[in-house]
């Protein structure tokens, strides 16, 4: 093993040992908010894999993030004690009694004309299975779409795009569904193996930053796989990859469904912490903002782009505590981006490369160059 | 059915006033400028500006409103855009840095905020412009009801289409633009001046972003995140249509401005906007270069 990946299986050491570490100096408030911003962290990696590793730019990953998250959100819906229609045996969410069809019966069958679909959700496995599932499905159908059609570069971006605000959009208008502009809200505790899972707690803290610790190492062995080096290649150079013999939308599509699997359970650990899901999660300015994340801590290192969105979000807890300085963050962080694209395009990871490189003997010259963006 | 028909042009027509800007700035020099909305929110701004510091109405605005935003534009171009040619997909995520940039600015007042001076129609609260009254009283022919400000917008946008078609087919200048579009290197070995020629390229159509955020003042508040869903939209209608094609961008933005016209009738806006999404997700898949695109790829 040469000393370089010592160094990097050290910074993954070392970093998860920080997180986990984080219990003995915070208080329970800030541990919330750090999980949050770990399952940011998570995002981080989403994107890393799909933008640093695929060179597919994916401006929709809210999309697969907030599908997970609604999953989850609408069986631990049906597990608040608070939010259901107080002394009934048939218990509906209250959203739906607001929508409820005149003379409707008041039981999820058919409070409305499509309440039927959250029958299945009163299971929680369900809702665990779920969000799992429909972003990978999500992604694997939009994949086909993309990669199948030999769409590259920025319709990528754009497709990807359409299709997270058309989505939000769906989700905004269908209110009897899903609650339309208010989202899910006033959740009960997410429960496993009959654990309560209370979000201001240092079980759910573990939780996340487990799961976190788990995605980092699982898809860091991913991309040093064969499969993953083929991917790799596609990215340097699609065309020659495809005159290799290579299937290359096949590898596309898989790496951009494990992608939007890996936004899917960020959703749902978002929703464990945060207590609520809502349609901003597919917002434009979230996806794009979760790629800003990306390349500052480094697109092309999973770990760089985790600590990159961990990062940003604790600068910005830590500076907006009053309404102007939070107007004076966004500006901060727009010319932070501008700055970053223009004079640091591999992020503070590729900063961070280059300097152990010069320290490991400065001649050899870095092995990794800056993947184009395009 | 008139009235559908005129309300769906009228929504082309801004689409297209949005997007022309776009089409020019992506096709000639493959930008993707995400600041581009921002532009138009300048442009907006202007009108305020204009109506309360000179008391002038939105005839004055839309001059002011092209300097103000190909100056703007000329500056972006010259301090982030320069420096990231080849970069594709690197130049849209700079520019949506700039664009948090500009929207901030205006909204922190350039800062000023922070010094508790304020300069009246910036800041984060909304502003509105007033239309004036010659375009604001409907006139009634037979049964239809015309009203004369969407009229205005419509014919201004044709206006600037030409001017753009003649202006990128009948002068020298846009034979260059036309040169650089079709291979930039050769261009610049035939002795064009690209980085110049890119530079009015750029501040042209940005200086067209600032006359559509005129006319949208006029009919929407004004806000300093009021951008934000334009860029979209002008992307939407320019990769519809095809990269680099004036005529693509015509029809495209006329088909989705009808399309989102029909569906608002029939159902809700939110509902229209989604089938439009929709449309422009199925067009792309089926032709991803665009309906008009002369290059080959």
């Amino acid at each position: 093993m040469s000393t370089k990946k010592k160094l990097e299986f050290l910074a993954y050491a070392i970093f998860i040992v920080i997180t986990f570490m984080m219990p003995l100096f915070l208080d329970i408030f800030w541990l919330n908010r750090i999980a949050k911003y770990l399952v940011f962290g998570m995002l981080g990696v989403a994107i890393s894999l799909s933008w640093g590793y695929a060179g597919i730019l994916n401006l929709g990953q809210g999309l697969f993030f907030g599908a997970g998250a609604y999953m989850l959100a609408a069986s631990l819906k049906l597990a608040s004690p608070t939010s259901l229609q107080q002394g009934s045996d048939t218990p509906v969410p209250d959203f739906m009694l607001w929508n409820a069809e005149p003379g409707s019966l008041t039981d999820l069958c058919c409070i409305t004309k499509v309440s039927f679909l959250w029958i299945p959700f009163q299971a929680q496995w369900f809702g665990i299975f779920m969000g799992l599932v429909l972003p990978v499905v999500l992604a694997f159908i939009l994949g086909n779409i993309i990669f199948r059609q030999r769409i590259s570069g920025v319709f990528v971006a754009i497709i990807t795009l359409a299709t997270v605000l058309l989505f939000r959009l769906l989700m905004i208008d269908f209110q009897p569904l899903t609650n339309g502009f208010n989202g899910l809200t006033d959740l009960g505790w997410f429960t496993l193996a009959g654990f309560e899972f209370d979000p201001y707690t240092v079980q759910t803290y573990y939780l996340v930053a487990a799961s976190l610790a788990v995605v980092l190492v699982a898809t860091r062995w991913l991309v040093s796989t064969r499969a993953g080096l083929v991917l790799q290649s596609i990215r340097d150079d699609a065309n020659r990859t495809r005159y290799l013999g290579f299937d290359v939308s096949s590898y596309q599509i898989f790496f951009f469904c494990v992608s939007a699997l890996i936004a899917g359970f960020a959703g749902m650990l978002y929703v464990i912490a945060a207590e609520f899901a809502s349609p901003t999660f597919m917002d434009l300015t979230f996806s794009i903002t979760m790629v800003v994340w990306a390349a500052v801590g480094g697109r092309s290192s999973l770990l760089g782009a985790c600590i990159g969105a961990i990062l940003i979000n604790v600068i910005e807890a830590t500076v907006s505590e009053t309404e102007l300085f939070v107007e004076a963050w966004q500006a901060i962080i727009g010319l932070l981006f501008v700055l970053v694209v223009l004079f640091l395009p591999r992020g503070l990871a590729g900063l961070a490369n280059d300097i152990t490189d010069r320290l490991l003997g400065g001649a050899k010259k870095s092995q990794q160059d800056a993947p184009s963006g395009e | 059915m008139f009235e559908t028909i005129f309300i769906g042009l009228s929504v082309g027509s801004i689409l297209l006033l949005v997007a022309l800007g776009l089409t020019i700035t992506y096709g000639t020099m493959g930008v993707i400028n995400m600041a581009h909305g921002e532009l138009v929110m300048v442009g907006a701004y202007t009108a305020v500006m204009v109506r309360i510091h000179f008391d002038l109405n939105i005839f004055y605005a839309i001059p002011a409103a092209f300097l103000m935003a190909a100056l703007i534009g000329l500056i972006i171009e010259r301090l982030v855009v320069r420096n990231l040619y080849g970069r594709l997909l690197d130049t849209l995520l700079a520019t949506w840095g700039v664009g948090i940039l500009v929207q901030q600015a205006v909204r922190l007042e350039f800062g000023l905020t922070f010094f508790d001076v304020h300069i009246e129609g910036l800041g984060v609260g909304l502003q509105r412009v007033d239309v004036p009254d010659i375009l604001r009283e409907t006139i009634q022919v037979g049964d239809i009801v015309i009203q004369p400000y969407r009229t205005f917008i419509i014919f201004l946008t044709v206006a600037l289409v030409v001017l753009t078609w003649v202006l990128l087919y009948r002068t020298p200048f846009g034979t260059q633009v036309r040169a650089i579009m079709r291979n930039p290197d050769i261009a610049a070995a035939c002795g064009i001046d690209v980085k110049r020629v890119n530079a009015l390229t750029f501040a042209y159509g940005s200086g067209l972003a600032g006359v559509a955020g005129v006319m949208i003042s006029g009919f929407k508040t004004v806000s300093p995140s009021m951008g934000t869903p334009m860029v979209v939209d002008g992307f939407m209608v320019v990769v519809v249509g095809g990269v680099g094609s004036l005529l693509g961008s015509v029809v495209s933005a006329g088909f989705l401005g009808q399309l989102n016209g029909i569906f608002a009738t029939l159902s809700n806006d939110i509902l229209a906007r989604a089938i439009v999404f929709g449309a422009v997700i199925l067009i792309i898949a089926w032709r991803p270069s665009g309906l008009f695109n002369f290059r080959g790829r």
